[in-house]
């Protein structure tokens, strides 16, 4: 920056200076303090931040004291051992059906292609076909007006006609496994099927009787592996119930205790409300009211516990059944199945059996190391907001905030964005500010400038209405089948919202290093033209590395507003708050995720002020403050002290 | 052996065809990027302005823009022909012809009539915000451009515009809401109970609660926004006016103040009002900061019916356009009847925020070929 | 530090006089999506074709938001699809705010898959294991092959509590769910996933792309309310010292003339 300009060249103690001086230092006073506003907002900024998100440990610590007092926590022991068997016995499912499944893939591309037909011929009769239905439920006792019926019936004719006489491809799904003779059937039949009635027909009902014998036929020589799979799942009928016995005890414990809170609370609010009352009247019927809102006992958490605590022996045997089984099924599994997804599942089933067995062998122990009494402390409360991989809230057990899988999902989010910008926006300021004509610099310039300005909210839309939907019909087609991830699932995901957001990351990537690569002193490339370099040469081995540090900052920045970008991932990320399954490899781009900055602006307006879940936001939204704010000073730390040519 | 000359130019005819094919690849990536562009706004346009547009004189159909919002009900009549009409036409038609004849009716909220409300919201929203910022902007600027010294005070003016710049607009929301919606100063007769400091003056209160979800608390917190912006295209324009004009002042006797009145501002208020147009496109695109502290989905009457007086009118909520938007694309099902509303909206928005972005180039441009000293 | 005094006083001159204005003659309606995303701005529409003059304004956030909102004095009415919680009674109450609460209509809670899905039924045990991620796959439920996608509701809704309680024994939702804004959302992104699943108002269920689905045999229609297992009550609040606009709004919006519109919409009346 060029030293700003001070314009004193008159002395201080002239006399030209002294008329008006008093005023004149008001104005000085008046100026500088409306620059210090700056510095007040910024403070404010911090000191709203830190004083809503304060609060937020201590109150998610009484939390989870509660969560361990009124032990939930001893019960969600076992319903950890619970969900993993659940994990595990889904994985056989999916195993078995596959197998079975890979036998009939032609009855369910058979029976598909005909539902696809139905819905095609229902959806293009649906405007008379409710209409008949809606006059025949208006009719009543009169029946139905003969010219209207016949107005409707003869619309709904036409319709079907026009639906039916399609050729395949120009509107009527293609068939391409069944016969033309079923075809021909299959439309004749829903010529002839009565408007009114909704069953299927004859011919859905005999491909689906064809499926089910296929199934029948397939699963026939996987009887045992079925018989297993079964006694497998059944094991866990015991804990099963044990923990939604227990479970339902230590709830209305924590029920009891929090209802006994909120109407201590109760009094102490309406006894204020009765001090500050202002007649007589009102305030006599608060102070009745507060007499009368306390009607519970404080809860004794020990006896409450213990009718919980004395069936651990049953948990220990439910525990116990369960690593059996285990054991069992492993010896019953089949060595291999040929299909390779199934083989895929029953692999993963392996694989996750001997992480499983330890998950379960480590209950016992933690059952019986478990006190109801331990403390929670800040640190290991502090350390679960950020290690924790739950962000779970509005539930009836027990909300938990964990940051992990908001900020993973920010970061696949920036890192598809940048990938997206970097190469694209530093490309164009190459492109723009060494190679291109003046006339294409006057073309390019602007219109990128111009993607800059389109607001972000309009991007989200776009990327709802338009992007998503062009990516997954793109996906769906066969020519991209290679593509780890795709078929794309889920409209709204990370990919696309990363394709916006790169989009909004390209323009400040572009302008900046374009004027890094402008700041470099015009010596440097005429020493190296005159060296006789080629332009591709001074482009690459001088001109390049001399703006690094510019073209980095620009980064840096691109990255800090495509982190601390709202509305695009609210609209577009798909809000999932997990993990994602990075085991899909690269496909774990097109899978959903929720953000740092999405679940602000999805959760701030619904929750009730001062609230653990409201603390959370906040916290959240401090996190965001300091991760944006260290990128931009780096940033800026950067441009200042790598500058070339200037100082 | 070959010859030295034919080897001379086979290597530089390798080099020209590596050259061609860098500039090719850079030049794709470019024009890929502007092609994307132009993609984006011809979408827009595609769909959008018909919404505007009609085939007969004068072309233009204002109906969208002074229309207020409203639902849309689409149905067939008794003889098949398929009706979309907003709300209000929707119950003429049914008093005229009976709730009988209407079939297979469906309806898309905020998908009928115009988006008048939105419009003057966002009109109001960032008038009053860039009014607030110009006027704490400019004046910071003055400070730093015509008064400061190099001094530990605006090295940390400095570190605090260039780290406001930098906060993400939720956290701008975050902030307007916990300090605007939640915490400012107001004259109450009754204390809210969220009140951070209520101080009694005997007739009233002056208490810290808040000025709930309102037109002034959300313009606040554009301004806040905005307000790094302003300062700096201020402090540029305001050292843009050569320093011999302050000289000539301070030596004809005039005070410190006068001559920035009479000799600095005039010359620096053309560049800084153009520049603040800029941000004016900033403060209208914005929604994450107007989400929680003054944007409603659905407003039948404008801020001003209803308000008793001007201030009634701060107080009150309002519609803004890019949230408008959003209610649009998070909640109504793309459709052929909802398009209308949809891309009409987005249409009109653009060409509000391509309309100051452009004027502020150009207005920007003009300036400084006229001020050449 | 003089800009404070400044700001303060250009607050103060603000918030005086924001202070001393009152409420207009706009009814403002805060809370559920599922009454506020239609059936609300349809019955205020109608309204107002027979009351010119009333103005509107219509907020629907979630249920959650109502409460807030009308203990701040900020909406004349709330709407919600739970019931309203102890502590937010309370929470108005203690501004002097006495709430009552007025039935709105019905509304089943109807599970919806993508259109070229074959599957027409499921048990209630079966959507339980759907949505709390115990079941992965549309295989193990009968259905085609494919993993499930299951979307609902963000936590602010209603229907995300109700649905936790009316289907999920309380059970948490699955990790894998896609948590969207409101009913036309969910019914939208299930229409173009061929493997979704979600749950929506029962006026909303038949949105294109998409069908229901029967629940332990019992099919989600207006007349099947009683019997089938995700039925629930909507609720309006409103302060016992309201306004007589807001309350003739809302005898209109639970008369016989509300309550077709109401049933026209889908909903299931009183």
């Amino acid at each position: 920056m060029p030293d700003s300009p001070t314009p004193t060249s008159v002395p201080a103690d002239h006399p030209f200076r002294r008329k008006g001086r008093s005023t004149d230092g008001l104005f000085r006073a008046f100026f500088a303090g409306n620059a210090g506003l700056t510095i007040v907002i910024l403070v404010l900024i911090i000191v709203f931040l830190v004083r809503e998100g304060a609060g937020f440990f201590p109150d998610y610590r009484k939390e989870l004291v509660l969560y361990r007092k009124a032990g939930l926590e001893f019960v969600d022991l076992s319903r950890k051992d619970l969900t993993a068997h659940e994990q595990m016995s889904s994985l056989l499912n999916r195993a078995y059906y596959a197998q079975v499944n890979a036998a009939c893939r032609t009855e369910f591309q058979r029976s598909q292609e005909v539902s696809a037909v139905i819905s095609y011929v229902s959806d293009a009769v649906a405007p008379a076909q409710s209409a008949l239905e809606r006059v025949q439920e208006r009719a009543g006792e009169e029946g139905v007006p003969k010219e209207l019926q016949d107005s409707l019936s003869a619309k709904y004719k036409e319709l079907l006609a026009a639906a039916l006489a399609g050729k395949p491809g120009e509107g009527l799904p293609p068939t391409p496994h069944l016969s033309s003779e079923e075809r021909r059937q299959l439309l004749s039949e829903l010529e002839a099927r009565d408007p009114l009635s909704s069953d299927d027909p004859p011919l859905v009902v005999a491909l689906q009787e064809q499926l089910s014998a296929k199934q029948e036929q397939a699963s026939a020589p996987l009887a045992d592996f079925r018989a297993a799979i079964d006694a497998f799942a059944d094991a866990s009928l015991d804990l099963d119930t044990l923990v939604a016995e227990t479970g339902d005890t230590v709830k209305a414990t924590k029920e009891a205790a929090t209802l006994h809170e909120i109407e201590i609370e109760k009094r102490a609010t309406l006894l204020k409300a009765a001090a500050s009352a202002k007649t007589e009247e009102a305030k006599a019927q608060f102070e009745t009211e507060a007499r009368e809102s306390v009607t519970t006992e404080p809860v004794e958490f020990k006896t409450a516990l213990q009718p919980v605590l004395d069936r651990t022996p049953d948990f220990k045997a439910a525990n116990a059944a369960l690593a059996a089984a285990l054991a069992e099924v492993q010896r019953k599994l089949p060595a291999s199945l040929e299909d390779p997804k199934a083989g895929r599942y029953l692999s993963a089933f392996r694989k996750a059996a001997g992480e499983y067995e330890r998950e379960l062998s480590d209950t016992v122990p933690a059952m019986a190391a478990w006190k109801h009494d331990a403390p929670v402390g800040l640190g290991s409360t502090i350390m679960g907001f950020i290690t924790g991989r739950d962000w779970i809230t509005g539930g009836e057990w027990q909300d938990f905030y964990g940051i992990v899988p908001l900020f993973t999902g920010s970061l696949l989010i920036a890192v598809i964005a940048l990938s997206l910008a970097i190469p694209l926006g530093v490309g164009a300021a190459i492109y723009t500010n060494q190679l291109a004509g003046p006339g294409e610099q006057k073309f390019i310039k602007p219109t990128i400038e111009f993607l800059q300005a389109i607001p972000s909210v309009v991007l989200g839309f776009l990327g709802i209405a338009v992007l998503g939907t062009i990516l997954q019909e793109t996906s769906m087609k066969d020519a991209f089948s290679w593509v780890p991830g795709f078929p794309i699932q889920q409209r709204l995901n990370m990919f696309t919202a990363g394709c916006l957001l790169g989009l909004m990351a390209i323009p400040t990537i572009f302008s900046l290093s374009e004027d890094a690569l402008n700041n470099v002193p015009s010596a440097f490339a005429e020493a190296s033209d005159a060296l006789g370099a080629s332009k591709l040469q001074t482009i690459f081995r001088v001109v390049l590395p001399a703006a690094i540090s510019g073209i980095l900052a620009a980064v840096l920045l691109g990255l800090g507003r495509v982190i601390g970008e709202t509305m695009v991932v609210l609209l577009v990320a798909g809000n999932r708050i997990e993990i994602p399954d990075f085991t899909e490899g690269l496909g774990v781009f097109f899978q959903p995720a929720h953000t740092l900055t999405g679940i602000i602006a999805q959760e701030l307006g619904e929750v009730p002020f001062g609230s653990v879940h409201y603390r959370a936001l906040f916290v959240v939204g401090m996190i965001l403050f300091a991760i944006v704010l260290s990128i931009n000073w780096t940033a800026q730390r950067l441009l200042h002290k790598f500058r070339i040519g200037h100082d | 052996m070959e010859n030295p000359e034919q080897l001379l130019r086979k290597g530089v005819h390798h080099e020209a065809l590596k050259q061609g094919a860098v500039k090719a690849v850079l030049g794709g990536m470019a024009w890929g990027v502007v092609l994307i562009a132009l993609l984006i706004f011809g979408r827009i346009c595609w769909d959008g302005a018909p919404v505007l547009l009609k085939p007969e004189f004068p072309f233009v159909d204002t109906a969208f823009l002074t229309e207020k919002t409203e639902t849309l009900h689409v149905f067939d009549d008794a003889s098949g022909t398929r009706h979309s009409l907003p709300a209000s036409e929707y119950h003429g038609w049914v008093e005229k012809h009976g709730a009988e004849s209407i079939f297979n009716e469906t309806t898309y909220s905020y998908s009928g009539g115009g988006i008048a409300g939105p419009i003057v919201g966002t009109a109001l929203l960032t008038l009053l915000s860039i009014v607030l910022a110009l006027f704490f902007g400019v004046s910071a600027a003055i400070y730093l451009s015509e008064y400061a010294k190099d001094g530990a005070f605006i090295r940390w003016v400095r570190l605090a515009i260039l780290n406001l710049a930098g906060v993400p607009s939720i956290v701008f929301g975050l902030f307007g809401f916990a300090v605007f919606v939640l915490a400012a100063p107001v004259f109450t007769d009754t204390p809210s109970e969220r009140s951070l400091l209520a101080i009694p003056l005997g007739f009233t209160w002056f208490s810290f609660q808040g000025w709930n979800s309102s037109l002034i608390a959300g313009s606040a917190t554009l301004a806040c926004m905005i307000l790094p912006v302003i300062i700096t295209a201020s402090e540029e324009s305001l050292k843009a006016v050569p320093q011999g004009f302050r000289e000539a002042s301070l030596a004809l006797g005039a005070t410190r103040w006068h001559t920035i009145r009479k000799c600095v501002l005039p010359f620096a208020l053309p560049g800084i009002l153009t520049s603040s147009i800029l941000s004016l496109a900033r403060a209208a695109g914005e929604t994450a900061p107007i989400m929680f502290t003054v944007a409603v989905a659905a407003k039948d009457d404008f801020p001003w019916e209803g308000a008793t007086g001007p201030l009634g009118v701060l107080q009150s909520q309002v519609q803004a356009l890019p949230y408008h938007i959003y209610t649009l694309a998070a909640r109504i099902p793309s459709s052929d009847y909802t398009q209308r509303a949809q891309y009409g909206s987005v249409f009109v928005f653009l060409l509000m925020i391509f309309l100051f972005s452009t004027v502020s180039i150009i207005l920007r441009n003009r300036v400084r070929s006229k001020l050449k000293w | 530090m003089r800009n404070h005094i400044r700001f303060t006083a250009a607050s103060l001159v603000a918030g005086a006089l924001l202070a001393a204005t009152a409420g207009a003659q706009t009814i403002s309606i805060k809370g559920s999506d599922t009454l506020g995303a239609k059936l609300v701005p349809q019955l205020a529409e109608s309204f107002k074709s027979k009351n010119p003059g009333v103005k509107f304004e219509i907020a629907a956030e979630g249920s959650s938001t109502a409460f807030p909102a009308l203990a701040n004095g900020t909406a004349q009415i709330g709407m919600s699809s739970r019931k309203a919680k102890p502590e937010e009674i309370t929470a108005a109450r203690a501004k002097g705010i006495k709430l009552k609460e007025v039935e709105a209509c019905h509304d089943m809670i109807v599970v919806i898959v993508n259109k070229g899905n074959p599957l027409k039924k499921l048990t209630k045990d079966q959507v339980a294991k759907i949505f709390t991620g115990q079941v992965k796959d549309w295989s193990e439920v009968g259905g085609t092959p494919g993993p499930i996608s299951i979307y609902t509701r963000n936590t602010s809704s209603g229907t995300y509590k109700d649905w936790q309680t009316l289907a999920m024994k309380g059970r948490n939702y699955a990790g894998g769910s896609q948590k969207l804004a409101g009913n036309e959302q969910i019914a939208q992104e299930v229409a173009k996933n061929k493997n979704g699943i979600g749950y929506v108002g029962l006026a909303y269920a038949k949105s294109s792309g998409v069908h229901d689905v029967s629940i332990d045999g019992v099919e989600p229609v207006a007349s099947n309310a009683k019997k089938y297992a995700y039925s629930r009550a909507c609720y309006y609040y409103i302060p016992e010292n309201a306004e007589a606009t807001a309350k003739s709004f809302l005898d209109f919006a639970v008369g016989s003339e509300g309550q077709k519109i109401a049933q026209r919409l889908g909903f299931v009346p009183n």
